[in-house]
């Protein structure tokens, strides 16, 4: 009886998996792996397998509004514009009213240079939705490149009363003033954009250069033009070093050179990224770990930080400047007694760096040893006098 | 328990009993949600050195309020299922029925699922499905301003657990035990959040009520800038809803405390579920 009882529940318990298994998928079951299949693939940043998998679901049930819409943005990743216009209008077709998928193909135009296209699917994402600050950022930009500069002045403000350090808003804007001839608040602007923007952001200095030109500043026109070939080159070398990159994945040198420049550019996550790479080329060198070490640390991972810091010790241990990025790293964490700990070895192993005297002696001032936190102060000031 | 049997009879009773006895254990699987509560008071939302939609980050103030120690569970979902299969026909799809996944073993077809699968979070759901049960259950999503401060609490908590980059959570990347599939809810006990909520982090992404907008922390947070934003419930107006805490297919990264993640609020998929929330009475805040 037992065994009857046992056999007759592990039947009905697989029951289920023996349906599933026996089951010829449907349409609809295709259907869904596609779909779920797309998704993962664009978490994954592979677009292209997206792409088929969104246009296999869509095959099976094409008048599906939103997948049509991702579908676009896969297309739009991959540069395939016209295609994604098109998926968009057909999204657009089925949900005339959705914000995103409006803003989707405004931008879609925008990037094809279609900008008298992209106003109309822009003015309604922001009618839609007053708040959407990408909206009417994306709008103004369009105006600025329509030359109706006088329209686009209100939507960029309008964009930055919403989202305030957006770097790319105030260069628009100081382009909108500077064909208004309204070079005050077209240098105010630039500015800004230089404060809100990424590292050696070269346009706006361009910009700036424009500005003080027409006013007749030709001294300050002068360094920001220099500023700003300074920034194009870069910029040319970023480039460069990203296709060498990808052309010759195992070129080390080539990947160095990337990390430093992303670490001078304060593209600390990309930064990340390519550190490892370059660990996993050369994975005995302290260089790299250090690297990833400083790139964490700016992204405020201290633990994988102090990982990083402590496996390149292990190759160096010797380096003074390896201990004092682990004493920040540990200060960072509020461990006073292990980043004095770092911060004297580092000392010791190089007396003659000032700033390792001046961090140790804040935290000494952190943990209210004032005696030591003078006496390193004093050794500070000492080098540093030194050194001029 | 000594089973004995002496004729068809009491061979019938016995299996009647079991198969009532093993949905009383189906159904108190499916018992009343455990609740933790979220005391009132001032946290702070978003990050500065994230992803752009993080920033900044700003001071929110919430009235107390209760959230779902776990994410919502077939079993649990399965017994609202079955209210609105109540009166249909057979070929009739009853309404909120989440999307079967049979190319997905771990996750299959529904119902079957809810019976092999009981623990584990149910998936397959879109929002207004999620927002249905919770409705059913007199409760509701929360908010995303509620689902961050039971993930960081008071702290700055990177992942619900605190800094460090082991995961105590389901992601794809982890070496957990359930690599490429749902875990049961309540699998990493130490993954449990400042309030002692689990799996915040990983697993499932999970509904919350707000729509998302890239740059509502931006303006919402200078309407407050001097002092806490009360209580915020997202934009008026969006297409998608957001989703936060990563899934299985997630890298650990995307399932930070303050990773924020959206999704068109009809689409089912196998890696989004939910967890519940509740405003407390005044007398528990």
């Amino acid at each position: 009886m037992r065994n009857w009882l046992t056999i007759a529940m592990l039947l009905s318990l697989c029951a289920p998996a023996l349906s599933i298994a026996d089951t010829a998928p449907s349409d609809h079951s295709k259907y869904v792996q596609h779909v779920e299949q797309g998704f993962v693939l664009t978490f994954q940043g592979n677009n292209k397998e997206a792409i088929s998998e969104f246009e296999a679901a869509l095959a099976i049930a094409p008048e599906h509004a939103e997948i049509l819409h991702y579908l676009g943005m896969a297309y739009a990743q991959e540069e395939l514009l016209n295609k994604a216009v098109e998926r968009y209008q057909r999204s657009l077709a089925l949900m005339p009213d959705n914000i995103e998928a409006l803003y989707s193909l405004g931008v879609a135009y925008f990037k094809l240079d279609k900008w008298a296209a992209a106003i109309a699917p822009l003015q309604r994402v922001v009618a839609l939705d007053p708040q959407h600050a990408r909206g009417y950022e994306m709008l103004g930009k369009s105006l600025v490149r329509l030359r109706r500069y006088a329209e686009a002045v209100p939507v960029l403000e309008r964009a930055l009363a919403l989202k305030p350090h957006a770097a790319g808003t105030y260069y628009e804007l100081g382009n909108a003033y500077l064909n208004l001839k309204e070079y005050p608040k077209a240098i105010e602007n630039f500015k800004q954009a230089i404060a809100f923007g990424s590292a050696r952001y070269a346009d706006p200095h361009f910009g700036l250069g424009t500005a003080y030109l027409r006013l007749g500043d030709r001294e300050k026109s002068r360094a920001e033009m220099q500023i700003f070939q300074q920034y194009q080159k870069e910029y040319a070398e970023y480039e460069r070093l990203t296709r060498l990159t990808r052309n010759e994945p195992n070129n080390l040198e080539a990947w160095t050179g990337l990390a430093s420049l992303l670490m001078q550019q304060k593209n600390y996550g990309r930064a990340v990224q390519v550190f490892q790479k370059c660990i996993e080329l050369d994975p005995n060198n302290a260089i790299f770990y250090h690297g990833l070490s400083r790139a964490f640390m700016n992204l405020n991972y201290p633990r994988p930080a102090i990982e990083a810091a402590n496996k390149a010790i292990r190759l160096m241990p010797n380096e003074a400047i390896l201990y004092n990025t682990l004493g920040s790293l540990y200060a960072m964490q509020g461990d006073s007694r292990n980043a004095i700990v770092a911060f004297q070895k580092a000392i010791e192993l190089n007396s003659e760096e000032p700033f390792y005297h001046l961090n140790l002696s804040r935290l000494y001032q952190g943990i209210g040893n004032q005696k030591l936190a003078q006496e390193h102060h004093r050794i500070y000031e000492y080098l540093m006098s030194k050194q001029k | 328990m000594n089973i004995s049997c002496r004729n068809k009879n009491s061979r019938f009773r016995i299996v009647c009993t079991l198969i009532f006895s093993l949905g009383l254990c189906f159904d108190a699987l499916a018992a009343e949600p455990e609740l933790i509560l979220v005391p009132a008071g001032t946290f702070t939302m978003g990050s500065e050195r994230r992803a752009a939609d993080e920033r900044p980050m700003h001071k929110v103030y919430l009235d107390a309020y209760y959230i779902g120690k776990y994410e919502v569970t077939n079993a649990e979902y399965h017994e609202f299922w079955k209210i609105q299969s109540e009166g249909n026909t057979p070929d009739q799809i009853p309404q909120h029925t989440p999307e079967n996944f049979l190319h997905l073993p771990h996750i299959g077809e529904w119902p079957a699922r809810a019976e092999r699968f009981p623990n584990h979070p149910v998936v397959g759901i879109s929002w207004h499905d999620a927002a249905a049960y919770a409705a059913w259950k007199g409760m509701r999503l929360p908010t995303e301003a509620e689902w961050e401060k039971a993930a960081r609490g008071y702290t700055n908590r990177i992942w619900p657990w605190g800094g460090a980059m082991e995961a105590h959570a389901n992601t794809a990347e982890a070496k957990d035990g359930y690599e490429n599939r749902i875990a049961p809810v309540g699998s990493f006990p130490k993954g449990k959040s400042y309030y002692g909520a689990l799996d915040m982090a990983g697993n499932v992404w999970e509904w919350t009520a707000d729509w998302y907008s890239d740059v509502y922390y931006a303006y919402s947070s200078q309407a407050a800038a001097k002092r806490p934003k009360k209580n915020p419930t997202g934009p008026v107006v969006g297409s998608w809803r957001v989703l936060r805490g990563g899934s299985w297919i997630d890298t650990l990264t995307r399932c930070s405390t303050t990773f924020r993640f959206y999704l068109y609020p009809n689409l089912k998929t196998a890696f989004v579920g939910f967890r519940l929330a509740k405003t407390a009475e005044k007398s528990e805040k």
